[in-house]
């Protein structure tokens, strides 16, 4: 397998999809190349842009998001693109699809197409993994996954993230070949003789005492403690429902609640989308009645501990195999939390993995993957505030 | 009355009750057990209580620090970005230039993607946009006119020279809603342009985020970049000016050059007319003067018969004013003929000493008449020069000759040489009236000769010194004079050595 990774931080979207191939494509001696990821901020997010990096990689499957910031071995970029050419070896096989309009239809049925489009196109080969993207936008993504499953099965390795967008756009694009799209989802089956290795962490720890959730339906929780769920918040920073709603966005990028899972080391975190009057609260991801929560805390060098982890983690999955590229899922709110040394992850990863592996990775706002994919028996789990290391060889 | 010895207890009565009793203990002890229990899970309650009042304590701090940490972090980057931005707009100083320096990139590293600036123009009596980020030209139309419509509210923001937020408004000054509403922006800055000359200004940031709450740190960054903007608006201005004001001069320059150059030519003209003329003239006269001098001599000779007495004087008269006749006339063609380069110098190597003193020789009756002493000092390494010999021996003949004229009985005449590196300079100095200094200049220029009263006495064509001058700078030399009147006068000039 060969791997190039080319960035630009031109202005002009048409120079910067030049550049960015122009480099990516100094690392590929073979003549095909199988496909391309492409992660860009949303700035570059035009028909042009693409149509652009289309003509000049021939038929080529393109696939990818637009993002807050994106990643590569360079560092973190909130303004910039990223491609990362891959020509695969031997025996590898890939198919990449999407579903759009997702709004106008369930979403557990747009999951199901998406996995149908996948698996059309990889009928008599041994499937290994999907990658997923999907509009940060989108609202009950955990459906999706379910729909995702309902196709491929439940134990069946499945990785992604919904991207995160800009504040002021508000707006999220999905790639795939020549056109860009919201309110979709795009992915990339890939198998055959094909390894990967994968991590997920996020850092957060528990704090304070457990409580259960007494009333809840989907990511909508009504009781903690047969209380108005709202208090656990207004308790924890002395506040009512206005105040705390006017520092939402902090409140949420820092202070998610963990479920506890049993046997797991981490807590499964959910972090707060919005308070409503009536004194529920509504989070990115299901909190099932019964679940017991407890309020989370980060600090930067827990989340970075939990990069050096996930990482390790990835490494080990590939059984000390040959890592030809490796795929970051990186929470926004490790963004916002790690501020000004948001690369120390990046420098993390290099460590483990080396400075010329091929990186490219994106800002998200959900991530999705098993707890742990080395036993092939979990089913995908939608996360937040987590970093997902996957790491790809033959 | 029973006695309880007397109930027939069967052996399986006595394990019943012992079973019974054995029960109640142990129901007792873990009564007892729960109890404990019981007091130990409140403890642990009241522990877990305190820990969670802690946690809660632990999350607001932490809450506070990472606001602090944000603010912090974001000051930063605002820095490093305002630092960028300071050096992009101070490298140039074309005032175009400044404004297209900033740019998006930059505008979002600190938090805002839209920026306008606005300067007011006093000739025109309104705003002129000079920067426009983030925003199309239908949506400049209509905050354009709203800022016509509202020049006075803008007007005074300049006058008080203020920056306002959208959480810092001014009393008096437009809502918040509506600068929101007409320039599409949840949160917002105005910050005025002061340069100290020229048309003063604001420039307007703002973000469509609505999580942007303008801090005061936030509206400092913005005051420094608009002074910074000022200051290089001023530094461009100036620059502007001071260019302008070189240009001018350039251009007056060149004008003042171009007339010096017509006058210089129109001399030019004139003075080789003036030289055609004297040399036609001279040769003119020539003819005439040898057919006087001729036919005076004849006359002298008595070829034509005796000549009384009285007629020879007459006679020797015509001759010898013909004589100087003769004389001034070859002066003058030699000056025009010097002038108009017509008269090529035969430059050789020469020892100074040999003129000087043939100089000497020549007007040794007029000084032996005089009894002036004349001192020559000439070192060796101050006599070899280049030059056309006789027209040297000319200079040191005129300048001798006109010493000796002015000098007194019994004065001293000098001559002495100095070696200045490529240049001899000779100096003569007498001991005579000396020159005024009014006419130290003018002594070089053709029939010029000074009014005095010895001047009236002593005979002169005025054309000497000219002719001095003339053949010196045909050297590449240059004379001059140095006098004090009733103490003499030096003449100086230099010789080229290579």
């Amino acid at each position: 397998m060969q791997v190039g990774v080319g960035v630009s931080i031109a202005k002009d979207y048409i120079e910067a999809a030049k550049e960015a191939l122009f480099r990516a494509k100094k690392y590929i001696t073979k003549d095909k190349i199988d496909f391309a990821i492409v992660f860009s901020t949303v700035e570059f997010a035009h028909p042009l842009f693409l149509k652009t990096i289309s003509r000049l990689l021939g038929p080529t499957t393109i696939v990818g998001s637009s993002s807050l910031a994106v990643m590569s071995n360079q560092g973190f970029l909130k303004h910039g693109l990223v491609v990362m050419l891959i020509s695969l070896s031997e025996k590898i096989y890939f198919n990449a699809a999407l579903v759009e309009k997702i709004s106008t239809k369930s979403i557990n049925k747009a999951g199901e197409e998406l996995a149908e489009k996948l698996l059309s196109g990889a009928k008599d080969i041994h499937r290994k993994l999907s990658v997923i993207f999907c509009d940060g936008l989108i609202k009950n993504t955990a459906d999706l996954i379910l729909g995702l499953q309902d196709k491929f099965g439940k134990s069946f390795p499945l990785v992604g993230a919904s991207t995160a967008d800009n504040p002021v756009f508000q707006k999220n694009y999905l790639y795939l070949n020549q056109e860009i799209y919201n309110d979709a989802a795009c992915g990339i089956l890939l198998g055959g003789n094909l390894n990967f290795g994968l991590g997920v962490r996020h850092g957060w720890k528990p704090l304070g005492k457990p409580r259960f959730v007494t009333e809840s339906f989907r990511n909508t929780v009504y009781k903690i403690d047969s209380e108005p769920a709202v208090k656990i918040y207004e308790e924890y920073f002395a506040r009512k429902i206005p105040e705390l709603t006017k520092d939402l966005k902090r409140i949420a990028a820092f202070y998610p609640i963990g479920i506890y899972l049993s046997g797991k080391k981490e807590y499964l975190l959910r972090n707060l989308i919005s308070i409503r009057n009536d004194g529920s609260l509504v989070f990115h991801g299901d909190v099932p009645v019964n679940s017991q929560i407890r309020f989370m805390i980060g600090a930067k060098d827990s989340i970075l501990d939990a990069t050096r982890q996930a990482a390790s983690e990835a490494k080990q999955g590939m059984l000390e195999k040959k890592i030809d590229f490796v795929l970051v899922f990186d929470s926004v709110f490790r963004f916002m939390l790690l501020g000004r040394q948001v690369n120390k992850e990046l420098e993390i990863i290099q460590e483990e993995f080396g400075r010329d592996t091929p990186i490219i990775g994106l800002c998200t706002c959900k991530e999705y993957a098993p707890l742990k994919i080395m036993e092939y028996s979990e089913s995908a789990y939608s996360h937040n505030q987590a970093i997902t290391i996957l790491a790809v060889g033959k | 009355m029973l006695n309880i010895l007397d109930i027939p207890f069967t052996p399986l009565d006595v394990a019943g009750i012992l079973t019974i009793i054995f029960l109640g203990i142990a129901l007792f002890l873990k009564i007892q057990r729960i109890k404990q229990l019981r007091l130990e899970v409140d403890k642990l309650n009241k522990s877990l209580e305190g820990m969670d009042e802690q946690s809660k304590l632990i999350i607001r701090t932490d809450m506070e620090l990472n606001k602090i940490q944000e603010e912090l972090d974001k000051k930063i980057t605002s820095l490093y970005t305002l630092q960028e931005l300071t050096r992009a707009i101070s490298t140039t100083l074309e005032e175009p230039q400044i404004f297209k320096r900033i740019e998006v990139e930059r505008l979002k590293e600190i938090g805002f993607e839209k920026a306008l600036i606005f300067l007011y123009s006093e000739k025109d009596s309104r705003f002129n946009l000079y920067l426009n980020i983030g925003y199309v030209s239908e949506d400049v139309g209509i905050v354009k006119a709203f800022i016509e419509a509202n020049g006075s509210q803008f007007l005074n923001l300049i006058k008080i020279q203020k920056t306002i937020s959208s959480t810092s408004a001014v009393e008096g000054f437009i809502a918040k809603e509506t600068i929101n509403s007409l320039f599409t922006v949840s949160a917002f800055i105005f910050s005025v342009l002061l340069p100290k000359d020229g048309d003063k200004g604001f420039l307007f940031v703002g973000t469509e985020n609505k999580d942007t709450l303008i801090t005061e740190g936030d509206e400092e960054l913005v005051t420094i970049l608009t002074n910074q903007l000022g200051q290089s608006l001023e530094n461009a201005r100036l620059f502007e000016k001071t260019w302008n004001v070189q240009q001018e001069l350039e251009k007056k320059v060149e004008e003042r050059t171009r007339e010096l150059a017509l006058v210089i030519e129109g001399i030019k003209k004139i003075s080789k007319r003036k030289t055609d003329f004297v040399s036609s003239v001279s040769h003119e006269l020539r003819t005439p003067l040898t057919s006087i001098k001729g036919y005076a001599a004849i006359l002298l000779a008595g070829k034509l018969g005796e000549v009384p007495l009285g007629v020879r004087e007459r006679l020797e008269k015509i001759n010898r004013h013909s004589d100087e006749l003769v004389h001034m006339v070859n002066d003058m063609l030699d000056i025009s003929r010097i002038e108009s380069g017509r008269e090529v110098m035969k430059i050789e190597p020469y020892d100074l000493k040999i003129i000087s003193a043939r100089a000497a020789d020549l007007l040794s009756a007029q000084l032996k008449d005089k009894q002036i002493e004349l001192s020559i000092d000439i070192p060796v390494n101050a006599s070899e020069v280049l030059i056309d010999v006789n027209q040297i021996e000319r200079v040191f003949i005129n300048i001798v000759g006109n010493a000796i004229k002015f000098t007194p009985v019994a004065g001293k005449i000098f001559i002495r040489a100095v070696s200045i590196g490529a240049w001899i300079q000779v100096d003569i100095a007498d001991t005579g009236s000396g020159i005024p200094e009014e006419a130290r200049e003018a002594i070089f220029e053709e029939f010029y000769r000074v009014d005095s009263l010895i001047n009236q006495q002593v005979k002169g064509t005025g054309l000497g010194l000219a002719l001095v001058k003339n053949i010196i700078e045909a050297h590449g030399g240059k004379i001059w004079v140095k006098s004090k009147l009733g103490a003499g006068a030096t003449f100086s000039f230099t010789l080229p050595v290579k």
